[in-house]
C-alpha cells in the first residue's frame, strides 16, 4: 500500500529529515510512529502526501508515485490520502459542515466549489462522516464553538468525507486531555477496522502507542531504529528508541473513561470533566 | 480499497438546517438597495470610458511629455508646501497629544470633562480639510497661513483620535504601580502612560506628516498656498505638460518622504 | 567599557553609574527646532494676521451659530437645511460608489500582493502599483484622469475616489491575507484542493471580517474625500460650500457645516459599531470571543 524505497528527504536548509528509509506498509494496517522530537516523524508522514517533497528514492502510495508528482497528479494523490493535524486546522469561522466539505473539494468542479453549491451526494457523505464520529447534530455550528475533542472529530470527519485509502495523523491527540485523547484514538482505530483504511499515526505517548498500534515504528535522527508489533515494543525497546530512560512524561496516563461503557456519540468533553 | 467498500451503515437523517441569521440577508439587501439608489443618483455609467476615451487623449499626450523644467521654475511653491506641512504637523501633533490625554479616561478621571473632549475631537474630525481651508482663507486671507491653520485642525482630528485610542489600551500595570506609590495625576500620565503611548504617537505623527503633503495639494485649490495653488493655475490653463511634471515630482517627494519616515520610525521606536 | 568597578564594601558611599548620554536627544531636539524655524521663514505666511484671527473667527462663529439657531421650519432657513442635506446625501452616494469600486478592484489585487498567494515577481509589481496609487492625492485622479473623460460631476468624483481607495485597501487586504492562520490552508491542500479552492475555503473566510471592516473604514474616509472633490465641481456638499464662502453667506455656511458634522458623526457611529460587531462578534453571551483588540488601520 505504502512503499518507501530508500527515501531521503533533505530540507532546503540542508537538514536531513529522512535518511534512506525503506518501509512497506500493507493495506489496512494501523501503524504508530514514535520517536523523540526532531526524529523525523512529521517528515515521514508528510512525505506520504507530498507536503514534504522526497529528494531521493521512491515513494509509492496506493500504486501511484509520490516522488516527483506535481500539480494535478499530486492533488489526485492527495485526495486519496487524508491528513489530521495536531492543531485541527479547521477554518474557525466556517460551519462544521463546510469544514467537512473541504474533504469533497477534490471531487467538486471549479464553478460549483466557488459558488459553494455542493452536490447532494457530497453533502450526504459529509453527514455520514459526521455521524460516524458522533457529532452530526453540530453540523451547522461554527467550528470555533466546539471543544478541542469535537474539533478534532470534525477534522476526522473531513478526512472520512474524502473517502481516502490512507489516513495520516500527525500527533492528533497532543492538544487534548487524556480521556479525550483516548476517545479520538479509538475513533481512529474503529475507522481503521471498519473501513479498512491504512492509518499512520505519530504519537508521543508510549502507552497509547502500545494500545493502538498494530505495528510500531521507532525513529531516531531520520532513521528507522525499531519496527515491530506493539507486544514486542517493551520499555527496553522504547529506551533504545529514545536513547534515554523513560519518564512519566512519556506516558499519557490513566484512561479513566476506559472502565465506563462508552458510546461514541456521547460528548467526550463532558466525560472528561 | 477505498472507503466506499465499507459495510452499509444505517440510514442517517441529517439535522435540520437552522434558519440562517436575518442579519446577513438584510445587510446584503441594504447594501444592494443603497448601491442602486446611489448609482442612480450620481448617474453611474461606464460608457464614457468607451465613447469618450478620446477626450482624454490631449491630457494623456500632455502627461506623456512632462515639462521637467517647470518643476524647478516653481521651486518656491514646493518649499512653501513642505514648510506648511512641517509647521502644521509639529503644531498639530503637539496639540493632539495634549488633547488625547484629556480625552482618555485612563488619564482624565473627570468624566464629564473627558467625555466633552472626546466629543470635541469627534466634531473636529468630522469636518473635511477643505472646509477648514475655506474657513481660514476667509479669516486670514489667501496664502499659506490659511493652509497651515487648516492642516493643524486636520492633524488634530487624525492624530488625537488615534493617540487617545492608544492611551485607552495601555497596560494598566504601570499605572497601578504609579498609583500605589502615590503619584499625582500629572506624574502618572508622564511616567506611566506617556512611555507606553509614545511609540504609537510618534508613528501617527510621521504618518500625519505624509498625509499633510497630499492634503496641502487640496488646500491649494481653495487658496491656501503651496503647490496646490500652482496646480490649480496650470489646470485652468490646460497645460498638462506642466501638470504632469508637478505630479511626477510630487510622487517622487511622497515616495522619498515615505522612505525617510520609515527610516525615522525605525530609529525612534 | 573598560572600567570595572571593584565590589563595594557595605556602608561605603558609592558613585551611581553615569547617566546615559542625552546627546542624541539634545541633537534631535535642536534639529527639530531648527527645521521648524526654517519652515516658519520659508512658509511665506502672513504671520501678523494670526493675531487678528481669533477675533475674526469668533465673529464667524457667532454669525454661523445665528444661522444654525434660526427656526429651521421657516423660510429661508428650511430651504438651507433641506438643500444641504440633499447635497450631503449626494456626497454619501459618491463616497459609497467610490468605496464599492475600491473594494471590488482591491480585493483581487490584495491577493496578488500577498506573499503567501502570488509568486514573488507579481507581488513586487502589484505592491508598487498600490504604493503609487496611494501616493497620488485623489484630487489629481479627478482632475487628470476622470474629468476629461467623464466630465464635471459626481460620477467623476466617485471614480476618482474609487481608484484612489484601491491603494490603501489593496495594501491592507494583502496584509490581512499574509497574517492568516496557515493551518487550514495546509489541511485544504492536503485533501487535494486546487489553488482556487484553497483561496475560497481556507483564506477568504479567514480574512473576510477584517477586509469588510477596512471597507467600512474607507467609506468613512471617502465621505470626507467626496467633500473635497465637490470643491472642484464634482458634485456633493463641497460644491455648495465653496460657492457659499465666495458670497460669505455665514448663516448658510453654519447650517451646511452643521449638516456635514451631524451626518458624518452619525455615519461614523453606525459604521464603527458594524465594524466592531464584525470583528469582535455579537454581544457577549458567554460564548468564547476573540479577546485581542483589533487596532484600527491607519486612516489613509
Ligand atoms: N521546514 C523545515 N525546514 C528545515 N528543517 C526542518 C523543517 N521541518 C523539519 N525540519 C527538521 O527536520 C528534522 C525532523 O523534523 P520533524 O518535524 O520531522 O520531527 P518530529 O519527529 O516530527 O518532531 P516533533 O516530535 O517535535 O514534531 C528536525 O531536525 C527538524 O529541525
Ligand atoms: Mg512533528
Amino acid at each position: 500500500m505504502i512503499e518507501f524505497r530508500s527515501v531521503t528527504v533533505t530540507y532546503p536548509d540542508g537538514t536531513v529529515g529522512l535518511d534512506d528509509i525503506t518501509l512497506d506498509i500493507p493495506a489496512g494496517q494501523f501503524v504508530v510512529v514514535v520517536g523523540l522530537s526532531g526524529a523525523g516523524k512529521s517528515t515521514l508522514i508528510r512525505s506520504v502526501n507530498g507536503l514534504v517533497p522526497v529528494t531521493n528514492g521512491e515513494l509509492v502510495v496506493d500504486g501511484s508515485a509520490v516522488h516527483g508528482a506535481k500539480g494535478r497528479a499530486l492533488r489526485r494523490l492527495r485526495a486519496r490520502v487524508g491528513m489530521i493535524f495536531q492543531s485541527f486546522n479547521l477554518v474557525k469561522r466556517s460551519s462544521v459542515l463546510t469544514n467537512v466539505l473541504v474533504g469533497r473539494l477534490h471531487a467538486t468542479g471549479f464553478l460549483r466549489s466557488m459558488l459553494g453549491w455542493f452536490r447532494a451526494s457530497d453533502k450526504q457523505l459529509a453527514f455520514e462522516a459526521l455521524d460516524r464520529v458522533g457529532i452530526l447534530e453540530k453540523a451547522y455550528n461554527r467550528a470555533s464553538a466546539l471543544s478541542g475533542g469535537q474539533q478534532q472529530r470534525v477534522a476526522i470527519a473531513r478526512v472520512l468525507a474524502q473517502q481516502p485509502s490512507v489516513i495520516l495523523a500527525d500527533e492528533p491527540v497532543a492538544s487534548l486531555d487524556p480521556p479525550t485523547a483516548h476517545m479520538v484514538m479509538r475513533d481512529l482505530q474503529r475507522i481503521n477496522r471498519e473501513l479498512g483504511i491504512t492509518t499512520i499515526v505519530n504519537l508521543h505517548f508510549l502507552d497509547l502507542a502500545r494500545e493502538f498500534g498494530d505495528r510500531i515504528i521507532g525513529m531516531r535522527d531520520g532513521k528507522v531504529v525499531f519496527d515491530g508489533s506493539g507486544v514486542q515494543a517493551d520499555d527496553a525497546v522504547f529506551e533504545r528508541i529514545y536513547g534515554r530512560s523513560l519518564t512519566n512524561e512519556d506516558v499519557l496516563g490513566a484512561d479513566d473513561v476506559e472502565a465506563a461503557p462508552v458510546s461514541l456519540t456521547s460528548d467526550p468533553d463532558a466525560a472528561a470533566r | 480499497m477505498s472507503a466506499s467498500t465499507a459495510p452499509a451503515r444505517r440510514a442517517i437523517t441529517p439535522p435540520k438546517r437552522p434558519l440562517p441569521s436575518w442579519r446577513l440577508p438584510v445587510g446584503l439587501a441594504a447594501v444592494v438597495a443603497i448601491t442602486v439608489w446611489a448609482g442612480i443618483s450620481i448617474e453611474f455609467t461606464l460608457t464614457p470610458l468607451i465613447t469618450d476615451i478620446g477626450r482624454g487623449e490631449p491630457v494623456v499626450r500632455g502627461f506623456l511629455d512632462p515639462n521637467w523644467l517647470f518643476i524647478f521654475r516653481v521651486w518656491d511653491a514646493w518649499l512653501e508646501t513642505i514648510a506648511i506641512a512641517i509647521i502644521a504637523s509639529l503644531v498639530g501633533n503637539a496639540i493632539a497629544l495634549v488633547l488625547a490625554f484629556l480625552a482618555s479616561p485612563v488619564t482624565n478621571p473627570i468624566t464629564p470633562f473627558q467625555k466633552t473632549m472626546k466629543a470635541v475631537m469627534a466634531v473636529v474630525r468630522s469636518l473635511p480639510d477643505v472646509a477648514y481651508g475655506l474657513i481660514f482663507v476667509a479669516a486670514v486671507g489667501v496664502g499659506s497661513l490659511a493652509g497651515i491653520l487648516a492642516l493643524i485642525m486636520f492633524n488634530i482630528g487624525v492624530c488625537a483620535k488615534l493617540t487617545a485610542e492608544t492611551i485607552d489600551a495601555v497596560d494598566p500595570g504601570p499605572i497601578e504601580a504609579a498609583d500605589a506609590s502615590g503619584a499625582s495625576l500629572a506624574r502618572r500620565a508622564r511616567f506611566a502612560v506617556l512611555p507606553q503611548a509614545l511609540p504609537g504617537y510618534l508613528s501617527y505623527s510621521l504618518y500625519v506628516f505624509e498625509l499633510n503633503l497630499r492634503a496641502s495639494v487640496v488646500l491649494g485649490f481653495v487658496g491656501a498656498g503651496g503647490i496646490g495653488s500652482t496646480i490649480r493655475v496650470e489646470l485652468s490653463r490646460f497645460s498638462y505638460e506642466n501638470l504632469s511634471a508637478i505630479i511626477i515630482a510630487l510622487f517622487v517627494i511622497v515616495f522619498a518622504l515615505d522612505a525617510f519616515s520609515r527610516w525615522l520610525r525605525k530609529k525612534l521606536i | 567599557m573598560s572600567t570595572i568597578t571593584p565590589p563595594r564594601a557595605p556602608g561605603r558611599s558609592f558613585t551611581p553609574p553615569p547617566a546615559p548620554s542625552k546627546l542624541r536627544e539634545t541633537i534631535g531636539m535642536l534639529a527639530v527646532t531648527l527645521v521648524f524655524a526654517l519652515a516658519v521663514v520659508l512658509a511665506d505666511a502672513n504671520w501678523p494676521r494670526l493675531l487678528e484671527a481669533p477675533a475674526v473667527l469668533g465673529e464667524f462663529v457667532v454669525l454661523m451659530t445665528q444661522g444654525v439657531l434660526q427656526n429651521p421650519l421657516e423660510a429661508p432657513t428650511n430651504e438651507y437645511w433641506t438643500r444641504s442635506l440633499e447635497l450631503m446625501i449626494e456626497s454619501l452616494h459618491i463616497a459609497w460608489i467610490g468605496t464599492l469600486i475600491g473594494a471590488i478592484l482591491s480585493f483581487p489585487l490584495g491577493f496578488l500582493a500577498a506573499r503567501n498567494v502570488a509568486p514573488p515577481g507579481v507581488v513586487v509589481v502589484v505592491r508598487q502599483i498600490l504604493n503609487a496609487i496611494r501616493a497620488i492625492p485623489e484630487i489629481i485622479f479627478a482632475i487628470a484622469i476622470m474629468l476629461p473623460i467623464f466630465g464635471l460631476g459626481p460620477l467623476a468624483g466617485a471614480l476618482a475616489i474609487g481608484v484612489n481607495s484601491v491603494g490603501t485597501l489593496g495594501k491592507l487586504t494583502s496584509e490581512a491575507i499574509e497574517s492568516i492562520d496557515t493551518g487550514p490552508v495546509e489541511s485544504a491542500r492536503a485533501s487535494g484542493a486546487s489553488r482556487w479552492q484553497v483561496i475560497r475555503y481556507a483564506m477568504v473566510p479567514q480574512v473576510m471580517p477584517e477586509v469588510v471592516a477596512y471597507w467600512l473604514y474607507r467609506f468613512e474616509i471617502n465621505i470626507r474625500a467626496s467633500a473635497i472633490l465637490g470643491v472642484l465641481g464634482a458634485g456633493g456638499i463641497g460644491s455648495i460650500l465653496s460657492a457659499l464662502f465666495n458670497i460669505r453667506a455665514w448663516d448658510r455656511i453654519g447650517v451646511t457645516l452643521a449638516v456635514i458634522i451631524i451626518v458624518t458623526l452619525i455615519i461614523d457611529a453606525i459604521s464603527g459599531s458594524i465594524r466592531h460587531r464584525i470583528i469582535h462578534g455579537a454581544a457577549p453571551r458567554g460564548v468564547r470571543r476573540r479577546r485581542a483588540l483589533t487596532p484600527e488601520p491607519p486612516p489613509v
